[in-house]
């Protein structure tokens, strides 16, 4: 040091300032070390500084360090902040905490130190464990202590005094605010632990510190518990926390202290975020046979709830791959991002990224991408640039896989959000991908046979319900998994002259023979219905007309002529409907023989009535049939339980339940034809206003056309 | 993926002319082929009775069912005739409680065999 100028400086310094050369002898020495040692500069400058402030016990280790700093250059205690005694000229010692520095000049070390006097703070610590003893009694009249109690809760409990400071945080707390120790908790400040997260509510609004609940209570506001969303800005870790507070009284009835309990309900907030997209996305999912356009809607769907970005990817059968969805919450985002495209080849790498997990079928998770693999993937400058620029953090590909062949990949990126991708984000993506999975393949296994029997599978199920006055109705068709041939469920609904004729039936067999028994017996019904609109009649008429037929035809059918408040119905060998009515639930009209099925067979006709409100279910065998976990069905029961809870429902609705229900419950893909059908009695009869029927897409059918 | 479901058919009665077979697993459109197969083979040969005792079978569709009626078809314009053990369990009765199959066809009367 050698301009006097910085010497003017350090004279007039808050800290205390001593400075030694390398004998250890003092060479520098401002009034405020004149103050804090009680030691005059002119005493001090040619001292030893071991032997003017620093206590005995530690004068070796004084020697000691300067001595392998001066061979070594190893000077672990330089340039950071520690916390040493000091000693006084009376010889008393005190706390300091200082920051020693070593500089060079003309080949000699010369050491500075700026120290402070922290007994104050020292002391403050203590009155905090005063503090806390006394709250441990106050809370504690038995011998159980204090923190036998809340240090093994689970949930993270601080107690703060009115400066924020902790006085105490249990080891879940620690845990939760990332610190291995008590000590390492105090040396920070809360407004520091703060700052190493991303805090959001849950509608996505930033937390700042005023938002804390103990903050709010020391401002003397009533503190509701505050749902927290926070994103450690390192580590990317997403948590849910519910955040409590409740103020410490002193004596005088002023608040001393807060205490705050901190419970992690990330498992509940993920389960529940997750369960609703995915039902939202099976809705999507099973509302139109347009999937490309399925999938655009359900990657819209996914940001920026799920992650930041949500890409899907289809491969065609030459390898081919086309990105069909790309979504962002952003337009602008959204543009870059396609400009990335145009460096991506066709044929992937199979060796990495998505080419890999399209070609392996395994799910990939990149929980952190450094910027080493954007370098490692980039093709030119400008490519790295956009890379760059999307700012990618974290990503998951999962696989849409088909019976024997990946059909593409959906990913998940996180950028902006600083979120990393875990597993659980891996298993949502992958029930979404499954679901998806089975939409595209339906929706091209129902276009490829549309191609093959065109014509006759037209003839199978209506372009669209007709409306029924005081009725809404809502259908869908899953034909089944793993088959190119037409399928044997067929309904329709049409106008008699009293009512509406409402049949679903199912012709056993498959392809273009049994396409053409479902014309055969569709077109027999509606001939028929126009001189005759008994529903057991029908069934007979059918009957006798499929035993005219060369070889054995069987066929199940339900059919219901609907009026106004009633329903007259016959069952040929068909599951009878399921009604929902302020009774519950409970299954309409008799069972009846199979049509052309065995000679002699007769049918009855049964009248129910029909409530505002009422939902009657028709379904084919594919419903109950449906296998789940360890080949148990779905069976009727569980059909009963499901409709029981579509009260009030919109007959959509009912269908979009028993959809996602079916889905959920089955272990694979759909292995018969499923074929539904829900009628509901508007509930204020024939009222002219918006119903649902004219809010709801009808029919809501995956595969009805 | 489509689900392969089980069937075993054991052969029970001794007789070659009375031709005993017992079904148990699922009877569906993934395994009705296998029972085809069996019942085809030992009609080839000449069989008084062909018993299919449905007793242990736990699923059955309209596939199976379809396959009871043609069967049933056949009893009637050949010399042979056809016995059947109905169902005990509910996932494989259902369906001929529903079609009226449980009176058409010539299901034995409980504990006659």
């Amino acid at each position: 040091m050698s301009a006097s100028l910085t010497e003017q400086i350090l004279d007039r310094a808050h800290s205390a300032v001593v400075s030694m050369d390398e004998s250890g002898v003092v060479t520098y020495w401002n009034p405020s070390a004149e103050t804090m040692f009680g030691h005059a500069r002119e005493d001090a400058i040619g001292r030893a500084v071991a032997d003017l402030i620093v206590p005995e016990r530690l004068r070796a280790a004084h020697v000691a360090g300067l001595r392998r700093f001066l061979s070594s250059g190893q000077g672990p205690m330089l340039d950071q902040r520690i916390e040493l005694s000091g000693v006084r000229a009376d010889g008393t010692e005190f706390p300091t905490e200082m920051t020693i520095s070593a500089f060079q000049d003309a080949g000699r070390w010369s050491f500075h130190a700026f120290i402070h006097d922290i007994s104050e703070r020292k002391d403050s610590e203590k009155e905090h464990r005063r503090l806390l003893d006394e709250l441990q009694r106050a809370l504690h009249n038995s011998e159980r202590r204090f923190d036998a109690i809340v240090g093994s809760l689970t949930d993270a409990v601080t107690i703060r005094d009115r400066d924020h400071r902790f006085l105490y945080a249990n080891s879940a707390a620690l845990a939760h605010l990332g610190f291995a120790t008590w000590e390492d908790l105090q040396a920070t400040a809360p407004a520091e632990i703060m700052a190493d997260y991303l805090v959001w509510t849950e509608n996505g609004n930033q937390v700042t510190m005023d938002d804390i609940p103990s903050v709010r209570i020391l401002r003397g506001e009533t503190a509701e518990p505050l749902l927290i969303r926070t994103i450690h800005r390192q580590t990317g870790e997403q948590h849910w926390n519910l955040l409590k507070a409740a103020p410490l009284l002193d004596e005088a009835g002023e608040v001393e202290a807060t205490i705050m309990i901190i419970e992690d309900v990330t498992e509940q907030k993920r389960a529940e975020r997750q369960n609703a997209f995915l039902a939202r996305a099976g809705a999507v999912l099973a509302s139109s046979l347009d999937y490309e356009q399925t999938l655009r809607n359900v990657a819209e769907l996914a940001v920026p709830d799920i992650a930041d970005w949500c890409v899907v990817d289809l491969v065609d059968e030459d390898g081919d791959r086309h990105q069909v969805a790309l979504a962002h919450k952003d337009p602008a985002m959204v543009r870059r991002a396609e400009q990335l495209r145009a460096y991506e080849p066709e044929r992937l790498d199979a060796e990495r990224g998505l080419g890999r997990v399209l070609h392996t079928g395994e799910p990939r998770l990149y929980p952190e991408i450094p910027d080493a693999m954007l370098v490692d993937a980039a093709v030119d400058d400008r490519h790295l640039e956009l890379l760059r620029a999307v700012g990618m953090r974290s990503v998951a590909i999962v696989p849409l896989r088909a019976s024997s062949r990946s059909l593409g990949a959906l990913t998940l990126v996180n950028a902006e959000s600083g979120r990393t991708l875990d597993r659980f984000d891996l298993e949502l993506a992958e029930h979404v991908a499954a679901r998806a999975a089975v939409a595209i393949e339906n929706a091209r296994l129902y276009s490829e046979r549309s191609s093959i029997a065109h014509t006759l599978q037209q003839s199978l199920l209506p372009v669209e319900l007709p409306r029924v006055p005081g009725y809404e109705l809502a259908s869908v068709y899953i034909p089944a998994f793993e088959t190119t041939e037409v399928g044997g469920d067929f309904y329709d609904v049409w106008r008699v002259a009293d009512g509406w004729m409402i049949v679903i039936g199912d012709v056993t067999g498959k392809g273009v023979q049994a396409a053409a028994l479902t014309s055969l017996v569709r077109h027999t019904m509606r001939t028929a219905s126009e001189f005759e609109s008994s529903p057991a009649r029908l069934l007979a008429r059918v009957d006798s007309t499929l035993h005219d037929q060369p070889s054995r035809s069987v066929c199940t059918a339900l059919c219901i002529r609907l009026e106004q408040d009633r329903a007259t119905l016959a069952a040929g060998g068909h599951p009878l409907p399921v009604a929902l009515t302020a009774e519950g639930v409970s299954e309409l009209g008799e069972y009846g023989p199979l049509l052309g099925g065995f000679s002699k067979a007769t049918w009855r006709n049964r009248v129910v009535d029909i409530r505002p409100d009422t939902i009657i279910m028709m379904y084919t065998d594919g419903v109950t049939d449906a296998v789940g976990e360890d080949g148990i069905r779905y069976g009727s029961r569980r059909l009963h339980e499901m409709l029981r809870r579509c009260r009030g429902r919109a007959a959509a609705q009912v269908i979009a339940s028993l959809t996602n229900d079916l889905e959920t419950f089955q272990s694979g893909s759909h292995a018969d034809d499923t074929a539904v059908l829900v009628i509901r009695r508007l509930p204020m009869p024939a009222a002219p206003t918006v119903t649902d029927q004219d809010r709801v897409p009808a029919p809501l059918a995956r595969g009805a056309r | 993926m489509v689900r392969r479901a089980d069937l075993t058919i054991r052969q029970t009665g001794l007789r070659e002319s009375e031709v005993i077979l017992a079904i148990s697993g699922e009877l569906d459109l993934s395994t009705i082929e296998t029972l085809v197969d069996q019942v085809d083979t030992h009609l080839q040969r000449r069989v008084d009775c062909l018993t299919l005792d449905l007793r242990d079978l736990a699923f059955m569709d309209s596939t199976g069912l379809r396959l009871l009626i043609e069967l049933h078809d056949r009893a009637q314009h050949e010399p042979w005739s056809l016995k059947l053990i109905a169902p005990r369990h509910d996932a494989a009765s259902r369906v001929l409680k529903i079609t009226g199959a449980d009176v058409a066809l010539p299901f034995e009367p409980e504990n006659g065999r």
